[in-house]
């Protein structure tokens, strides 16, 4: 993908949101932002049955183009995968998906969903062990 | 309304929609979202970016005179051009890259009221046509660190001395210390939180109105005037990387006048990270 290709692209999540919104069956909602530059993203994350792989992942969010295009296609991303491959997923992954010599110089923004996404998954293991121990 | 002490440096849209064509005038564009200007921006407007363009790679501080001089003779701006920046986030970033012009003495930079979202609003032409200008040969001096800039021994300082004042630009939440990063991504936040003591905390967008432009003057010494912050005094202002704090250098220096304003760039993002500087912090969680 050359810088053009990668521009189109992140304009077309910025302008077209890809599973946009609020999820009411969501086991987590998570707010994540950065209170320098006012970029917001909220993850609604869904988990299957099993505990272990992503069901669904919506979003809701405010701010830079990037923030929000990344969102996006984070969600795109990470449908259906095991909670442990979010786990690995780094700023790398996200810098690549995203075209790296577009958002590199970006890289709070880029990772805003990610690391958003990831504070979610945390939240779920620990509300489903505290539930376990109860 | 009084006049702004230095109404030379703001100009409105319609003066530069009467400049596009003029080539002693560069417009600039310095947003904090990278990608705006490839979604449209004022027709012959070149993009400078605070990250790729104005910071050094590796250590954390400012281009070099060598590397000022080689952007912009490469963005066909002279030592005689005037450079007028716009941007969004009511100009935050603008004022930032003006900073920085400032720190290597351009002579004449300017900043459009209102920024991008004033130009939109008003339905003016966006191109998405990037422009070429022919190569300027610019010679700055030395980068001049002392008169606009302080670092952060001048600030421990500061905290000690009469007759100064110490302006936290950053949102209320930041100045009590409830936040200082993002989760999961400390690395880039700091590992305290609160603000450097006896600072007060003047949010910087307090100094806009809602359509982005300027206060008056009037409403701008009140809201500076009201805590302290007066023209007889040596003020430095900061903020979390020194970029909205160069918003409240541009706002204190230009629209009232004040002799002695400094911004510490280095801010609380060196300032909350670093060992044994002293911290107020009001936020009880």
């Amino acid at each position: 993908m050359d810088r053009q290709e990668a521009i189109e692209f992140l304009l077309d999540h910025y302008q077209n949101p890809r599973n946009h919104g609020q999820l009411d069956q969501a086991d987590v909602t998570m707010p994540g932002g950065n209170p320098g530059c006012g970029d917001i993203v909220t993850i609604y994350l869904k988990v299957d049955d099993a505990g272990d792989h992503i069901d669904h992942v919506t979003f809701e969010g405010a701010g830079c183009t990037i923030s929000q295009a990344a969102a996006s296609i984070l969600t795109e991303m990470v449908e259906g995968k095991p909670l442990s491959e979010v786990d690995d997923m780094d700023f790398n992954d996200m810098i690549d998906q995203l075209g790296r010599e577009v958002v590199s110089t970006r890289p709070r923004c880029a990772t805003l969903a990610l690391g958003t996404l990831k504070a979610a998954i945390t939240q779920y293991r620990t509300d489903k062990l505290r539930a376990e121990l109860e | 309304m009084a006049e702004y002490a230095h109404p030379e440096v703001l100009v409105d849209t319609a003066w530069v929609a009467d400049h596009l064509n003029d080539p002693n005038v560069r417009i600039v564009e310095s947003n904090e979202d990278i990608l705006l200007y490839d979604q449209g921006h004022i027709p012959g407007a070149i993009k400078i970016d605070w990250v790729s363009d104005l910071n050094d790679p590796v250590v954390r501080d400012y281009l070099d005179r060598e590397h000022f001089n080689k952007l912009l003779s490469a963005k066909g701006i002279g030592n005689d051009t005037t450079v007028v920046f716009y941007g969004d986030k009511n100009n935050w970033w603008a004022t930032y890259a003006l900073w920085v012009f400032k720190l290597f003495g351009h002579k004449d930079a300017r900043i459009m009221n209102g920024g991008r979202a004033k130009w939109i609003a008003e339905g003016r032409d966006l191109t998405k046509e990037v422009p070429s200008y022919p190569p300027a040969n610019y010679q700055a001096p030395e980068r001049d660190d002392k008169t606009i800039r302080a670092f952060r021994d001048q600030v421990r300082e500061h905290i000690n001395k009469s007759g100064v004042a110490l302006v936290d630009v950053r949102s209320p939440q930041e100045y009590s210390g409830e936040r200082t990063h993002m989760p999961e991504y400390p690395q880039e936040g700091t590992l305290r939180g609160g603000h450097i003591p006896t600072a007060v905390s003047i949010p910087w967008a307090q100094a806009v109105k809602e359509d982005s432009t300027f206060k008056g003057r009037e409403d701008l010494e009140a809201l500076y005037g009201g805590k302290g912050v007066t023209p007889n005094k040596d003020v430095i202002a900061y903020c979390r990387i020194g970029e909205r704090s160069s918003h409240t250098w541009f706002v204190l220096t230009y629209l009232l006048g004040f002799p002695q304003v400094r911004n510490y760039d280095g801010s609380w993002t060196e300032w909350g990270n670093a060992v044994g500087v002293p911290i107020e912090k009001t936020y009880q969680g």
